[in-house]
């Protein structure tokens, strides 16, 4: 048995420790990058350590299951430690400049304990794993945003802090009604004993199944829920924005569609209406995301409610339970955390530079930031789904599975929502490189530290949109490893 | 009917407590009594796993001679760790209040909206 899945952890967690410790000698910032380099070459070592073995279970202290803690490494948690790995390694080399006050070690550990948080909750096979992740994970997602000296960003925090825990409260009440149940925690014994248990407790088991969409909803802002989300995302820091919408609130639903395939089942899913209110949910979220995004002036606000709209689309994914709707939202996920970190560091950049966050004053900004703005239009064309950039893959897999389903009113969804992104995202590159515009700052170049992550992940978002072959595989098995 | 409710009482009791909890955290603008509020519902939550791992004349689970029945230990053994969890949560949470008292003011998140309003 090999120990990678809990190395990762474990070195998130020390070099966390170790940050702050170290603080007068060493750089806070790049141990963290040593950190999440590291991190990124033990996930590559572990996927292929798949590839190689097959998907395989890890168990602490080899206390077997259903009595030890177990952790599932399948092809979603090894696609996922690379994609969360590799986005916080270039998250972390590009935070320098705005990080630059007392606490900066602490901002580190806190950064690096969400990293805990996010690569245990995509593996975490037990009920109370998923719940003690998700607090971890929430705790330090809020602090992150509370960070800056800034009284809006302490308000953000406050409101996601306060929503957040009515989430975790409603996912832990869930959790002792499928204890109460089925005397179980561990999600493979649950997926053998919920089918007949549901014949002798059919309530406690709806009821929980609606308390963890409920509470997995409000943490990844599904949309009647996602009020919290466009001041968290928008106030706080660039690094902590990105990390924000590209991976926080994704994880959450990947932990909520392990629990939905893993514990509840196909012989389940098909007797509750599931699909259904999920479906639903995601259509509300998918247009009023776009159209909230639309009415934005502020950049960072818009990329905000676009995430609404993003996350949306993975949640049509899974509740079209289908393997290549399924297989659609993986690759939402990654592609989608991918560009939206690229198109906050952008932004964010931008605003640094410009001290303006108005949508209407990146007119004519391609002549002055060529680079940034290149970047940005990249992730701009990928979030619509123009071919040849990763997100017309991912939207074009998500069609794929509503034609599965049976379900081809949502392919025209998706066609429509595509255009209404085009209405919010095209202006501004338009307006970029074809309109004049009048600026009076100075304008320095780029750091390396800000170019390379840029480079890095609009060079991914191009390289899948190209050659998608590879990621779809690797997609297709994971989500085949969900629906047998 | 009264058997039924009387079997179920501690769950019941414990709904009731996080709805309290829910209404409180949701209609009280004070930011200091919504915490309460959070704290209550965790409790709620407590209670009701609590009582879903009782069982009728069981004594703690420590082995002694002469019990045979014990109440199951891994409810317990899981709100421990919830405890921990919602005492972090609470000092946060407070902390936060902290620092918002410094920028703002007041607790009120009335007054607060009020005060944003007026900046912008």
């Amino acid at each position: 048995m090999n120990h990678l899945p809990i190395l990762i952890i474990l070195l998130y967690l020390g070099s966390a420790l170790l940050i702050p410790l170290l603080a007068g000698r060493f750089s806070s910032r790049w141990l963290a990058v040593a950190a999440a380099a590291l991190a990124l070459i033990l996930s590559g070592l572990s996927a292929w350590h798949v590839a190689e073995g097959g998907t395989y279970s890890y168990f602490f202290g080899s206390h077997s299951a259903p009595f030890g803690v177990e952790f599932a490494v399948d092809w979603v948690t090894v696609l996922l430690h690379l994609t969360i790995n590799f986005i916080g390694l270039a998250i972390l080399v590009y935070c320098n400049k705005e990080i630059d006050f007392a606490i900066q070690s602490w901002f580190y550990t806190l950064f690096l304990l969400l990293m805990v948080a996010l690569n245990g909750l995509v593996m975490a096979y037990d009920l109370f794993a998923i719940f003690l992740f998700t607090e971890l994970g929430t705790l330090t997602a809020c602090a992150l945003v509370a960070v800056k000296p800034k009284a809006l960003c302490v308000e953000a925090a406050f409101k996601y802090l306060i929503l957040s825990t009515l989430g975790s409260g409603l996912i832990l009440l869930g959790i002792s009604l499928i204890y109460m149940a089925t005397g179980n925690l561990n999600l493979g014994a649950l997926g053998a004993t919920l089918p007949s248990a549901y014949t002798i407790y059919p309530w406690n088991i709806r009821i929980a199944l609606s308390l963890f969409i409920v509470g997995f909803g409000i943490k990844s802002a599904l949309f009647p829920l996602h009020i919290w989300l466009p001041d968290a995302h928008s106030a706080s820091l660039t690094p902590t924005s990105a990390i924000h919408s590209s991976l926080v609130v994704k994880i959450y639903i990947i932990a909520a569609a392990r629990i939905i395939f893993q514990a509840f089942g196909d012989s389940l899913i098909s007797v509750l209406p599931l699909p259904q209110v999920l479906l639903l949910l995601a259509t509300f979220g998918i247009f009023a995301g776009s159209l909230l995004a639309m009415l934005q002036t502020d950049i960072k606000r818009m990329l905000a409610y676009s995430t609404v709209a993003q996350i949306s689309y993975i949640f049509l994914g899974i509740g079209l339970m289908t393997k290549t709707g399924v297989m659609g939202g993986l690759l939402h996920v990654i592609n989608h955390g991918i560009m939206k970190s690229l198109l906050f560091l952008a932004a964010g950049t931008i605003i640094a530079k410009t001290g303006s966050r108005k949508i209407e004053d990146l007119s004519g900004m391609g002549y002055r930031m060529p680079l940034t703005m290149t970047v940005f239009s990249i992730g701009a064309l990928s979030m619509v789904g123009i071919p040849g950039f990763s997100g017309y893959v991912s939207k074009l897999y998500l069609a794929f599975g509503a034609m599965e389903a049976g379900k081809p009113l949502f392919v025209v969804i998706i066609l429509l929502s595509s255009l209404l992104n085009a209405f919010y995202y095209l202006p501004i590159v338009v307006r970029a490189f074809f309109s004049p515009g009048r600026h009076n700052f100075t304008w320095d170049g780029l750091s390396w530290q800000e170019a390379v992550p840029m480079l890095a992940l609009a060079a991914v978002t191009i390289y899948f949109g190209l050659l998608p072959g590879v990621l779809v595989n690797l997609a297709k098995m994971a989500a085949a490893g969900w629906l047998n | 009917m009264f058997k039924a409710i009387f079997a179920n009482l501690p769950f019941l009791a414990a709904l009731l407590v996080f709805l309290i909890g829910f209404y409180t955290m949701l209609t009280h603008s004070n930011l200091i009594k919504k915490v309460m509020g959070l704290n209550i519902m965790e409790t709620a939550v407590f209670l009701f796993l609590l009582a879903s791992g009782y069982v009728g004349g069981g004594s703690a689970p420590v082995i002694r001679a002469g019990t045979k029945t014990y109440v199951n230990p891994l409810p317990s053994a899981l709100i421990l760790t919830g405890v921990v969890v919602g005492l972090s949560l609470t000092a946060f949470a407070l902390s936060l209040v902290v620092k918002l008292y410094k920028y703002y003011g007041t607790v009120d998140a009335d007054e607060i909206m009020r005060l944003r309003g007026k900046d912008e």
